[in-house]
């Protein structure tokens, strides 16, 4: 009775045979699931060919893509393209983040302060390939395209990393009812921002919201100052992008601008604005909002949101500073290829495919791909407004990019909203971001 | 039970059989076998737990952005932190969190723990309820408290107040410690009743017979008696509260002073793709919750 009580026996050799063996397979299956994930973009059966595409979310662009992959995966059908959408808020993060470390997707759709900022300079991208857009080179590739149109997709040494999936101009946008209500005359659009405080004054007293900026993540802020920027003479960093420029009279006057719409004039409310990033258009697409910056994509989502705001949408110039030396901002998302995929010539065989069909980019989603003549085409004859977006398009110029542009553009979004929700006056607040930005780009 | 049994019956069983057989055998193989089973749950999590900590504290002495090789920098990522006006703000805004959150929060379950610690028809359910927001997520806490902080939300409608709760830095701190009372009361609730529960009843019952008031016998026996209790729930809260990282990036995204420090390090390594900078304040974070932990645990001992 002293011995091991039953429950502490020796076990028989089988039953301990069995008790080692099944954790030691359980163990194994989970070394065998861990290192069956490669990562790569092939499955490895026979000629099949699987390739990855992300975006970020919009969604008559999400539709169109869809289609355009289901037709290109028909007339190829050794080809599968796995598509993801990423939140808007995420996307430069994760984006940036799987293709650091090598497991990002085939296909990438980004835009070119990211390209040129961080992926460009960090070797993420292959260059293109002319060859699969049938060019010789790539100079008869650019050949195709307006002049200065792809310079959003090239690095310092000129080389060419992408093609443009849409590429956008700034214009303004005005809602023609509610100009009625406050007796404004939709004709007589405001043609500089004093203007825009003027008539955003007589909205409000005519139970709309004047004006507003969109308020979304750290990149709105920025294009939206860039914008001013351009126009007052401003700019982010010096000359030669080693220090910042945030504290010059003519950036402190961007900043001055939409802090006297919104603080001072009252245009509009910052504390009620949407700040849904996946329809960066909602306030004034929901008749709420009077006037608004816009680009071309927006217009397709506005007719898709509310088409009764639709009806009453005109696209007119973009107000200026100075309306006799009128001033723009280009932005351009571009299709790319991850340097690390293994089906480069199919990835680039895939957005061939994208851009040929540009009239539909045009047609369905108002995306322009600025091939050359491309106001002439048959779908531009059916865009509303050509003729503003063509202006639009002759007076922009790319934003400014830098070292760690991500820590820069929190800096400018933390002014932004210290001078406009807090009150702080722009050039108090401009001088607490230029001491980040300095130490963000030279650290 | 089974050691004492066992004992005797081993020492014999070693003098009459050669070593590695019977009872001492059969608990050598008995523990091996217990190792390959906790095997694979040993493996992963060195594998995600253990390795990735000694990475960090690698990278916080290297200059790291993902696509590059490291460069060893010794210990400038620290340097540079202490002269950083964002991660001082970033800390500050933790500290603001953890003490203005966690106070009332922890204040509040013992309050509601003392009231809810009796056989009270439908205790149960009022139980459940306050810990229901304990069982959602804290993403969907959050979505819900944004509709609720809105400008015409449901708490400036109840306050008839305008105040912009979510887009100011006068506010917005404390629109979200409002949220995260709220999720977190319950939490802490549960452990106060389970403390409260395990006090034997007839020492309360002495001090009453004695004369004790209920107040009495709540400053001399309940709170005394709970001080152990109350010390995990401080240390658990100061970890809790350091680690907040949802409810600021869906509330506010880090604007208006709320970029605590969990989303300051997110930032950094994912957004800056500085990985060596990142990491080093996750180890300064450590070594602060460290000694924080040891701080309070003393205090304990000491009051014992």
């Amino acid at each position: 009775m002293g011995g091991p009580d039953e429950s502490e026996q020796p076990m028989s050799a089988r039953p301990r045979a069995r008790t080692v063996l099944l954790p030691a397979l359980a163990l194994l299956a989970v070394a065998a699931g861990c290192g069956s994930d490669d990562g790569g973009g092939s499955t490895g059966e026979g000629d099949q060919i699987e390739l990855t595409y992300w975006t970020h979310t919009h969604p008559p662009m999400t539709e169109l893509n869809e289609q355009l992959i289901a037709e290109y995966e028909e007339a190829n059908p050794n080809v599968n393209i796995t598509y993801e959408t990423i939140p808007n808020n995420d996307f430069g993060t994760k984006m940036l983040t799987s293709l650091s470390n090598g497991s990002g997707p085939d296909i990438i759709n980004m835009d070119d302060s990211a390209l040129r900022g961080e992926y460009i300079p960090k070797q993420l991208l292959a260059p293109i390939d002319p060859a699969a857009f049938g060019a010789d080179s790539v100079e008869e590739l650019e050949g195709r395209y307006v002049d200065g149109t792809l310079d959003g997709a090239k690095g310092d040494d000129g080389t060419l990393y992408g093609v443009p999936s849409e590429f956008n101009a700034t214009a303004f946008a005005i809602n023609t009812q509610h100009f009625a209500d406050a007796g404004l005359d939709p004709a007589n659009p405001p043609a500089t921002w004093d203007d825009v405080s003027e008539y955003g004054q007589q909205l409000v007293a005519a139970g709309h919201e004047g004006f507003n900026f969109v308020y979304l993540h750290a990149g709105w802020y920025t294009q939206q100052l860039q914008t001013l920027l351009n126009e007052t003479g401003g700019s982010i960093l010096n000359e030669d992008g080693t220090g910042s420029a945030l504290t010059e009279p003519e950036s402190v006057e961007a900043l001055q601008i939409w802090h006297d719409l919104i603080r001072e004039d009252q245009v509009g409310d910052a504390d009620t604005a949407s700040r849904e990033a996946t329809s960066p258009f909602e306030d004034f697409a929901s008749g709420r909002r009077s006037m608004t910056m816009i680009y071309p994509w927006a217009v397709e989502q506005i007719a898709i949101d509310n088409p009764e705001t639709f009806e009453n949408l005109a696209v007119v110039p973009l107000p200026q500073v100075d309306p006799a030396n009128p001033s723009g901002r280009w932005y351009g998302y571009y299709f790319a290829v991850n340097k690390a995929s293994e089906q480069q010539d199919e990835a680039w065989k895939f957005i061939e495919y994208m851009t040929s069909q540009h009239e539909r980019w045009l047609e369905d989603v108002s995306f322009v791909q600025p091939l050359k003549d491309w106001e002439q085409s048959p779908a531009a004859a059916d865009i509303p407004f050509l003729d503003v977006w063509s202006q639009a398009y002759q007076q922009g110029k790319f934003d400014e990019v830098g070292p760690h542009w991500s820590e820069v553009q929190d800096a400018i979004k933390a002014a932004v909203e210290r001078s406009i929700f807090d009150g702080q006056p722009p050039a108090e607040s401009l001088e607490e971001a230029s001491e980040s930005v300095e130490q963000s780009v030279t650290s | 039970m089974a050691l004492t049994r066992t004992a005797p019956g081993r020492a014999r069983t070693a003098r009459a059989r050669p070593p590695g057989s019977g009872a001492s055998g059969w608990r050598r193989r008995r523990d091996a076998v217990g190792l390959v089973f906790a095997l694979p749950a040993l493996v992963l999590f060195a594998a995600f737990a253990i390795y990735p900590m000694l990475r960090v504290f690698q990278l916080s002495l290297y200059d790291y952005n993902l696509t590059s090789p490291p460069v060893w920098v010794g210990l400038d990522n620290f340097r540079f932190l202490f002269g950083d006006e964002r991660f001082l703000a970033s800390l500050g805004a933790s500290l603001f969190y953890v003490v203005v959150t966690y106070g009332p929060a922890v204040l509040l379950a013992l309050v509601l723990a003392l009231g809810l610690n009796t056989r009270m028809r439908g205790s149960a359910f009022v139980r459940l309820l306050y810990f229901a927001p304990v069982a959602t997520s804290w993403v969907a806490v959050s979505v819900i408290w944004r509709l609720v902080l809105q400008p015409e939300g449901l708490l400036n409608q109840t306050l008839n107040t305008d105040i912009p709760w979510l887009t100011s830095s006068s506010w917005a701190k404390w629109a979200i410690a409002i949220a995260a009372i709220w999720k977190e009361v319950g939490f802490f609730l549960i452990i106060f009743l389970a403390g409260l529960q395990n006090i034997p009843k007839d020492l309360q019952e002495a001090a009453a017979l004695d004369g004790a008031g209920s107040l009495r016998r709540l400053r001399y026996v309940t709170l005394p008696l709970l001080k152990p209790i109350t010390v995990v729930v401080l240390v658990m809260a100061v970890i809790r509260g350091f680690q907040s990282f949802s409810p600021q990036v869906v509330l506010t995204g880090g604007s208006f002073g709320t970029e605590v420090i969990n989303l300051f390090v997110y930032k950094t390594a994912f957004a800056s793709a500085r990985m060596g900078r990142a990491s080093a304040v996750a180890v300064l974070m450590f070594v602060l919750l460290l000694m924080v932990t040891f701080v309070q645990l003393r205090a304990l001992r000491k009051s014992a």
